[in-house]
């Protein structure tokens, strides 16, 4: 998968690390099983902190998305990787109704937030 | 999607050592065990045994002069078939690798074997009293195997071929923040590894049952079975320094640094029909490839006229983002 962090966003580094990881996972790019790559390595490749990667894998493996296991690194869980399909067309389906009557997308986010609640 | 790219007609680096090496070495093999052999002529049965059984007992016998003629033409072939790989195809050091210890190898084997079974002939007058050639086998392996290594690793090595020269405008390219930094990382795996090391360890309980030799079946078996995991599963990654491929077993690795990159690009790839199988390999027109399946691959044309071919998922993200870096790191 592809990560991508930019320093001179206001948004910490292993936020931005974590939240594409998520995104991959709502998206049905991850499969159960599927191993992320090392800590260390992944540290190497974006030029970051070691404790950044490991910060946004811990956060991660909180959110239950993956196991973290010795030797085997970072395996994406079934949880991670379950089908939200139906999901992403209910989102898809909020936006287009909010668009076509209008509705601003802060008041949008609103709406959901309340729903959420 | 293939860019055409402006290809620096480059000639096939380090030819008179891949001469020296690839040719030169079995060549001299050759000459030393025709001269060894006839110096031991007198002393040989005639017909002399040429073949053995899986019992450890000689089965065929034929007369001295065709054999090691015979032995001295195949040898020389091969040779030269190699030879011809890394003078034509060689314009990476692992092709030219390749084909040295295949020489080598190849030759080492057949002289070790031809040799060890004239030896245990001598003073013989009938050559149906010859014992088991099981012993010069195993020697012929270990020693031609060790050869093959040296040969291999003498070899030189790639020299740097950094480029300053633009990425040519069509390249696939990714949207990227000029202060982002991004990693593309993807593993490709054969599904039917587990297949593969199966069929090996049935092989290898047959040959043990057939010859009785269990610690050479069990070495051979251990050998193949690491070489295979290592060589079937890779990790592919794309960032600041490059492409990399790593095996499981972390080597063997390849590595394209981002000012050798020419043009990352998405081609279809047949690894039997390309590559003549799977795995490390170089393939037809010399071009060097990790190829563990059939489909849409990452083709890198790196300079010095070389090209790297790496079946992975997502392809076109990877050859994307390398084109990217390669860009952003020549501009800087």
């Amino acid at each position: 998968m592809l990560f991508r962090i930019d320093p001179t966003a206001p948004e910490p580094l292993f936020a931005q690390m974590a939240g594409q990881v998520r995104t991959a996972a709502i998206r049905g790019e991850l499969s159960p099983g599927q191993r992320l790559p090392a800590a260390r390595d992944l540290a190497e490749s974006l030029d970051v902190n070691l404790h950044t990667v490991l910060r946004a894998y811990q956060d991660l493996r909180d959110e239950g998305l993956i196991e973290l296991r010795r030797g085997r690194g970072a395996v994406v869980t079934a949880r991670a990787a379950q089908d939200l399909e139906p999901l992403r067309e209910a989102v898809a389906q909020v936006a287009a109704q909010a668009r076509s009557a209008g509705i601003s997308p802060d008041t949008t986010l609103a709406l959901v937030k309340e729903a959420l609640r | 999607m293939t860019v055409a790219a402006s290809r620096t007609r480059v000639p096939v680096p380090h030819r008179r050592s891949t001469t020296a090496i690839t040719l030169g070495i079995p060549a001299a093999m050759v000459v030393l065990v025709v001269a060894v052999a006839l110096s031991w002529r007198p002393e040989l049965p005639d017909p002399i045994a040429i073949h053995w059984g899986p019992g450890g007992e000689a089965d065929r016998f034929g007369p001295f002069g065709p054999h090691v003629i015979a032995h001295a033409v195949i040898v020389t072939l091969f040779a030269a078939g190699m030879w011809a790989v890394g003078w034509f195809w060689g314009r990476e050091a692992l092709t030219r690798r390749f084909a040295a210890g295949a020489a080598v190898w190849f030759a080492g084997v057949l002289s070790g074997v031809l040799l060890g079974n004239l030896q245990i002939q001598r003073g013989l007058s009938d050559a149906t009293e010859v014992g088991t050639a099981g012993g010069p086998l195993a020697f012929a392996f270990g020693t031609a195997t060790v050869a093959a290594l040296l040969a291999a690793w003498a070899v030189p090595g790639d020299a740097r071929h950094p480029t300053s020269e633009p990425l040519p405008e069509g390249a696939p390219r990714l949207e990227l923040g000029s202060g982002e930094h991004a990693t593309w990382v993807q593993e490709v795996g054969q599904a039917g590894l587990i297949v593969v090391i199966g069929g090996i360890l049935t092989f290898a309980v047959v040959m043990g049952l057939l010859t009785r030799q269990w610690a050479f079946v069990a070495g051979i078996t251990a050998a193949l079975s690491i070489l295979l995991a290592g060589i079937f599963r890779w990790t592919v990654t794309v960032d600041h320094s490059g492409l990399t491929a790593r095996s499981a077993l972390r080597r063997p690795r390849v590595r394209v640094p981002l000012d050798e990159v020419v043009v990352a690009e998405v081609v279809h790839v047949d690894p039997i029909r390309e590559f003549g199988g799977w795995g490390l390999r170089t393939g037809r027109g010399g071009r060097t490839g990790v190829v563990v399946r059939k489909g849409d691959s990452i083709q890198v044309q790196r300079t010095g006229g070389r090209v790297l071919v790496v079946t992975v998922d997502d392809a076109p993200t990877g050859a994307a983002l390398l084109n990217t870096l390669a860009a952003r790191a020549r501009r800087t």
